[in-house]
């Protein structure tokens, strides 16, 4: 009967970022999502509850207090309670500020738990740093990059995936672990999902309820749109299309 | 005034649209083109609980309110009409008709399955004769004792040849005029209930339409849906429903006119600009961007006085006509915006455009909504 | 005592991140301490090419993973307090980098794609992108050591300089991981790797069915390159290896020609190609994104263009 916690984040849906005026990023009709890959982690959070026959699944999320949303997409996906660290200072926040804070709640508000699961980036800055900084800080064993993954007699059980292989690897409970996206496939919530998610029980923790100061190590100076638009001749499916497509490419030298 | 939807409405319109994407998106021209009903798509529906939103879950529904349940069709609709039609048809119409007048025992027995998607429902009004003017009708339930035997010829119904639960309206009293009517639920396989081979049409093609017969076919009082006499009152309020469906999708159709009209011509280049940046045409985009606002409005309105428990009869004659007309109007425009490349099969204009046709025509035209529209507004 | 850091796991890391700490060290007026695995090489060479100091990293019983340094790494950093700290994002890399930064309290650039050092400012500027490749986030360092993850193949290898004298210290064991590996299953070697490769072909949704990937595999024969994918096909559909899925969480690549069969050309994708030389696509929806991030295309499909283009190849 594992508890789970699952870790996942309120993200801009990159989708709706527009190109702005002098190569700045328009936000000004974005809509948000739940991270791509937090999705796999809650889904396997949720799977090694069910599959242990018990226990629970905590999602956990640091944001603004508009990511309150985002605490009831993350429960309808299967989570059985949530605790939501909100301050508007938690916006835009870096990875070793979401890790110390994600860290300070697990300590002062969840006393037990077998397996923490991540995401193996956020879909947003990518930065691939919660998982393994938030195993740090809690001083548990961690495992990134996991495409497999059981529990079995208070140990876990994974396959990673490095560049030269994968490693099957082992650590004992409790420990964290970061998902790959083909892990699993992450349900598409249905109707009841989404209508029970407001009725399961969320803990918004304030900052001033946490220990702790979660200042930057790093200072982000700008953000800009980035560009890869080339050229983008189309040509037609026609004899001639063939031809002049071939011909380009040779003339370019990249054929040998 | 408020014009957000909640939360739960949010998340529940980018579910769809995820499942659209993943799930109808990319068989919806294929469906179109073979006619074919597309059961592995109405299965996840159903494991989804997309099939019975507003119905309440002791009936196996969802238990949200008919403007959820507007946003899926719209949702579905925006890839494939003929999915969200055939939901709306089925929720809108054969869930809601037995659950605001079907007995307890009615509800267990035809709604369960219904809403949770194990079966799909038909609403059986329409015949040869008898469109608009509804008082033609000539399929009679001739009492036989305490049995009932219908006899007669619908057409043009919707699910017909897949449905496993109708909804059959017919005279059981034909000299009481309006009094007359009553409804019926039959389930498929009845004996005397033969649907009929499904018809090839312009648009909405893998909605599966048919002629449904009844040649002595035996029902009984449990059969009876709401008292007798009481069909024309039923054919209203399922009218009623079903109209804010329909005006649904016609909003799904236009949201999907536009969003390939914005696609298409930001990308096509003509005399050396992309043509989003000719007049003739960004203000063609503005008036569809324009009419599908006002569509939504109207349709949301429509559903939100019905989840108010206000009057919604008019308004949802109101939203179906224009967001009927509009979706006519506007897919014709989105090909006119593609050209060539729009008026040939595979093109997604292409399709919206047939599929649009129906909506001005199907649960009332859009002269019959002028009616219930004028004979409201000038009473 | 200042100074630059790298910290590799094999050969080619290690020559890499010299080659990006060479770059660094004059203006940053610091040396650069090379950490590497004793079995990686001699360090004799790891000094030729760059390095002021060695520190070797001593093997590890088989069930350890690389991880398992981490204590010892970490001490020594706090004793060193360097300003800069490098290691290329692979796995392991990516992981060590972030728990090492946990450790000392540091920031990390993961995945960074620009490193300059600013004379004027003193300070480190980092790029890396954002929001699926949309952004390119510019970065300074509010605190030091500052970690840095640079993408494999970012920088040139560092040469060898002959005459180059440095010290070289063996560090000690560390103590055993909780973390074990019990067994390592080494990848099939089914194609080249393809972040080497000249030429990709890349096979995208538009492929109905596995068996069709042949005709992608026949193209990049006839040009003399490598297959690769779009994610979908490796993670969804599995009918290519993960480690031929290029884009932000796959690969990136940057041959002198990509070329996309039935790829639309989503951001997270085409980021993974954005240092190619050439860019070009088969699509049949002349619509798909792809056109616009390509230098030229067919609008077609590729079932009938494909063979058509290798026909003329052969020309």
């Amino acid at each position: 009967m594992p508890v789970v916690v699952a870790c996942f984040k309120w993200v801009v849906d990159e989708a709706y970022i527009r190109r702005g005026a002098g190569g700045a990023l328009d936000f000004s009709s974005v809509d948000y999502k739940i991270g791509e890959y937090d999705r796999n982690a809650i889904e396997e959070a949720v799977r090694l509850r069910d599959a242990g026959g018990g226990g629970s699944v905590i999602g956990i999320t640091v944001g603004a207090p508009e990511s309150a949303k985002g605490v009831k997409d993350g429960l309808s996906r299967g989570m059985d309670l949530a605790f939501f660290a909100s301050d508007p200072s938690f916006k835009d926040l870096e990875p070793s500020q979401t890790a110390a804070i994600l860290a300070e709640v697990i300590r002062s508000r969840i006393p037990q738990y077998d397996l923490i699961t991540c995401g193996e980036g956020s879909s947003d800055l990518y930065a691939q740093q919660v998982g393994p900084r938030l195993a740090e800080l809690l001083g548990i064993p961690c495992v990134c990059f996991v495409q497999k993954l059981s529990l079995e007699g208070g140990k876990l059980v994974t396959d990673r995936r490095v560049e030269d292989g994968v490693e099957v690897v082992e650590a004992p409970l409790p420990a964290l672990v970061t998902v790959l996206p083909d892990i699993n496939t992450p349900r598409i919530p249905g109707v009841k999902d989404t209508l029970m998610a407001g009725k399961k029980p969320v803990t918004t923790i304030k900052r001033e309820e946490l220990a702790g100061s979660f200042g930057a190590t790093l200072k982000t100076e700008a953000m800009t749109a980035s560009s890869l638009e080339r050229t983008g001749e189309k040509l037609a499916a026609d004899a001639a299309g063939i031809a002049r497509f071939v011909d380009t490419l040779r003339k370019s030298g990249v054929i040998r | 005034m408020n014009f957000k939807l909640t939360e739960e409405q949010e998340l529940i319109r980018k579910n769809i649209r995820e499942f659209c994407v993943k799930n109808v998106e990319p068989i919806a021209a294929e469906i179109d083109e073979k006619e074919s009903h597309p059961a592995d798509l109405f299965k996840k529906l159903a494991e989804g609980g997309w099939m019975g939103i507003p119905i309440p879950t002791q009936y196996g529904g969802a238990g949200a309110d008919y403007l959820t349940n507007a946003i899926v069709v719209e949702e579905l609709s925006r890839s494939c009409s003929s999915t969200g039609f055939t939901v709306s048809i089925h929720v809108g119409i054969a869930c809601m008709l037995i659950n605001l007048f079907g007995t307890e025992d009615q509800k267990k027995k035809y709604l369960v399955p219904l809403a949770t998607g194990k079966h799909l429902g038909a609403f059986v009004l329409t015949e040869p004769g008898a469109g608009t003017d509804v008082m033609a009708a000539t399929t009679t339930a001739t009492k036989d004792g305490d049995a009932y035997v219908l006899n007669g010829t619908k057409t043009f119904i919707s699910n017909g040849p897949i449905a496993d639960t109708y909804l059959v309206f017919c005279w059981t009293d034909k000299a009481a005029g309006r009094k007359g009517m009553s409804s019926f639920i039959i389930p498929k396989g009845t004996p005397g209930l033969k649907p009929g081979e499904h018809f090839h049409k312009m648009g909405l093609r893998s909605s599966q339409t048919s002629e449904v017969v009844f040649k002595d076919c035996r029902l009984t009082k449990e059969n009876l849906l709401g008292a007798e006499g009481a069909g024309m009152g039923n054919a209203g309020a399922a009218f009623d429903h079903g109209r804010v469906g329909i005006a649904a999708q016609g909003v799904g159709i236009l949201q999907a006119a536009l969003d390939e009209s914005i696609k298409y011509s930001k990308e096509r280049v003509q005399m050396g600009s992309p043509i989003a940046r000719h007049q003739a045409i960004s203000w063609m985009i503005a008036d569809m961007a324009t009419d599908l606002q006002a569509a939504r409005f109207l349709t949301y309105y429509a559903a939100w006085l019905k989840d108010n428990k206000l009057p919604f009869t008019k308004d949802a004659s109101m939203a179906k006509l224009f967001a009927a007309e509009k979706a006519m109007h506007h897919t014709t425009k989105a090909v006119q915006i593609h050209g060539g490349y729009g008026y040939i099969k595979g093109a997604k204009v292409e399709r919206l455009m047939r599929d649009a046709k129906i909506l001005e025509i199907y649960e009332g035209t859009s002269e019959a909504q002028r009616m219930v529209i004028s004979g409201t507004v000038l009473r | 005592m200042a100074g630059i850091w790298i910290i590799a796991e094999t050969r080619e890391q290690a020559f890499e991140l010299l080659g990006a700490g060479r770059s660094l060290a004059p203006d940053m007026g610091t040396a650069l301490t090379a950490i590497v695995r004793k079995g990686a090489g001699p360090p004799e060479e790891t000094i030729a090419r760059g390095a002021d100091e060695v520190f070797l990293l001593p093997e590890l019983p088989p069930d350890q993973p690389f991880g398992a340094h981490l204590p010892v790494i970490e001490q020594e950093a706090k004793t060193a307090s360097p300003d800069l700290i490098l290691f290329i994002s692979s796995a392991r890399g990516k992981e060590m980098a972030a728990r090492l930064a946990a450790r000392l309290g540091a920031g990390l650039c993961s995945g960074c794609t620009a490193l300059a050092f600013d004379k004027g400012s003193g300070s480190i500027r980092m790029e890396r992108l954002a929001y699926g490749g949309a952004a390119i986030q510019k970065l300074t360092a509010s605190t030091k050591p500052v970690i840095v993850a640079v993408p494999p193949r970012s920088f040139e290898p560092a040469q060898v300089v002959d005459g180059r004298q440095g010290k070289t210290r063996e560090l000690p064991s560390p103590p055993p991981s909780a973390v074990r590996i019990i067994e390592k299953k080494p990848k099939e070697k089914v194609a080249k790797d393809i972040t080497e490769a000249r030429v990709i072909v890349c096979a995208g949704r538009g492929f109905d069915k596995k068996e069709d990937l042949a005709l992608a595999r026949e193209l990049a024969d006839a040009l003399g390159g490598e297959l690769g994918a779009t994610r979908p096909l490796t993670e969804e559909m599995h009918w290519l290896s993960a480690d031929l899925c290029i884009g932000l969480s796959g690969v990136q690549v940057k041959p002198e020609l990509y070329m996309g069969l039935g790829v639309s050309g989503q951001i997270q994708h085409m980021t993974g190609v954005r240092g190619a030389k050439v860019v070009c696509a088969v699509n049949r929806d002349e619509n798909a994104p792809i056109f616009a991030l390509s230098d030229f295309g067919i609008v077609g499909s590729l079932y009938e263009v494909v063979p058509k283009i290798i026909e003329e190849l052969k020309k």
